[in-house]
């Protein structure tokens, strides 16, 4: 699977997990390894590349670490959106 | 810009003759509106007996998932200075040797965009930079970046590794911590930036157990350097200690936590089968004794301050491990405990408490390290020996 199609779907996961579970990076990495059966490394890095420009952001809260999707606020306060 | 609030309490700790943290916000609020206000809060903190600080929040530089702590005050309009007053570590240097121009150089990007304030070290170990930003803060990484710093780690994460300062000051040391911290500071980058782990993972390096960094009581896995053989005793060092008037029988034989050690008045012995290698005595004699040849460390893992169960100290797994450079061995136990812990922990479970949860048996076992007799932390805690049904086949 090409890398943009396998952020796509991860994206479209995170989508459907928003506001249900605080997810953590292995959550992710777990669900769509078993949805599209690519190796958990694979699934790990191109998750990687979606927070390295932005798609996706880590956040901190009650302790813990999870990955979400950012805000609009976010993503203006990095200059990716105007 | 300074003296905008009065501040009757907290000039209560300025007296005496120790430093006041209150006296060094008070210099900062001479240029930074950020610490003045802070002052302020403070002061209303002091009277009204109420924290004014929310913490939390989702800020960070790109592609980071630690190094910033979001810190907010819940009173933006009556103090507008500190609206905004996130933390942010930097990865200190190993054993906190810096240079007079590196302390500048920090300072000075602090200064441009920050409250001036710092706390040389947290507790972690980072290096922490008190007060700045939301919008500051991409230019902060890119400025401490572009000069070689890093920032450190918060939240589920690797926290930045930390150490005594070994070798670097201390002959007594029996590993070089600085290099062990360096090194596994660059081999856990990943872990260390992108917060994967159900909690924080601390790793700290003592030289010895006299533990400077103290390890013990912090650290999810210490690394604490040790000796096997025998103490090396030079007799002649012993008779001018005794000469100069120190007491040995009281001050060295009485206080060995395993009685190994006798005096007769002329000549020092140690049983070393009996040694439990805690350094009193070669710190007290440090002219007379030093420890035994072969050097390497001694891991421990699982303590932990109070937070979701009371704290822990930590809990030997590893009596002797070799501890020289490219450190192979270290990096492969300690993929093993994360894994392991990684795998097993609920979230904001500490490996410590996953251990008393689930038992040490199934730790060792995951972990490939055999049941010992060193593991024994107190009476009734067995070295974890149990017979299962392959063994009777």
């Amino acid at each position: 699977m090409e890398t943009a199609e396998l952020q796509d779907k991860i994206f479209a996961y995170m989508e459907k997990m928003k506001g249900k579970k605080k997810l953590k990076e292995k959550d992710v990495i777990k669900a769509l390894a078993e949805e599209t059966s690519e190796a958990p490394d694979t699934v790990k890095k191109a998750l990687r590349g979606m927070i390295d420009v932005g798609r996706l952001m880590y956040s901190y809260g009650g302790g813990a670490s999870s990955v979400e999707i950012p805000s609009e606020e976010y993503l203006r306060e990095k200059g990716l959106i105007k | 810009m300074s003296g905008k609030y009065k501040t009757p309490m907290l000039d209560e700790l300025e007296k005496g003759p120790w430093p006041s943290f209150v006296t060094e916000i008070k210099k900062a609020a001479k240029k930074s509106s950020m610490a003045d206000d802070e002052l302020g809060q403070l002061e209303k903190s002091y009277k009204t007996k109420r924290g004014y600080w929310k913490h939390g929040g989702i800020v960070g530089v790109l592609g980071y998932g630690g190094g910033v702590i979001g810190r907010y005050s819940s009173l933006p309009e009556e103090f507008p200075g500190i609206a905004h007053f996130h933390t942010v570590r930097i990865n200190q240097t190993s054993g906190f040797f810096y240079t007079a121009k590196a302390l500048k150089e920090i300072c000075d990007i602090w200064d441009k965009y920050g409250s001036g304030l710092t706390n040389m070290h947290g507790s972690t170990g980072d290096l922490v930079l008190l007060g700045t930003t939301t919008e500051n803060l991409e230019a902060i990484f890119a400025e401490y970046s572009s000069r070689g710093w890093d920032l450190g780690g918060s939240g589920s994460a690797m926290r930045t590794p930390s150490c005594c300062v070994g070798p670097g000051r201390c002959e007594w040391s029996n590993i070089d911590t600085l290099d062990i911290t360096y090194t596994l500071t660059q081999e856990f980058q990943d872990e260390l930036h992108r917060p994967a782990f159900p909690y924080k993972f601390k790793i700290k390096t003592a030289g010895c157990a006299v533990d400077c960094v103290a390890a013990i009581a912090r650290a999810d896995m210490s690394i604490i350097g040790t000796w096997k053989g025998n103490i090396q005793i030079d007799q002649a060092e012993v008779k001018k200690y005794a000469d100069k008037g120190m007491n040995i029988q009281a001050e060295i034989i009485d206080m060995c936590p395993t009685n190994c050690m006798a005096y007769d008045g002329k000549t020092l012995k140690i049983n070393d089968v009996e040694c439990n290698r805690c350094m009193h005595c070669i710190a007290k004699m440090t002219k007379a004794l030093r420890s035994g040849k072969e050097k390497g460390a001694t891991i421990l893992i699982g303590s932990k301050a109070p937070i979701v169960v009371g704290s822990l100290l930590s809990w030997v797994i590893v009596p002797f491990i070799k501890a020289d450079a490219p450190y192979t061995e270290l990096k492969e136990l300690i993929r093993k405990i994360i894994g392991w812990w990684d795998d097993t922990a609920k979230p904001r479970e500490r490996i410590g408490e996953v251990i008393e949860s689930e038992g040490m048996r199934p730790f060792l076992e995951a972990i490939g390290v055999p049941p010992m007799p060193q593991q024994v932390k107190e009476p009734r805690k067995d070295p974890f020996f149990f017979w299962s049904e392959s063994d009777f086949k």
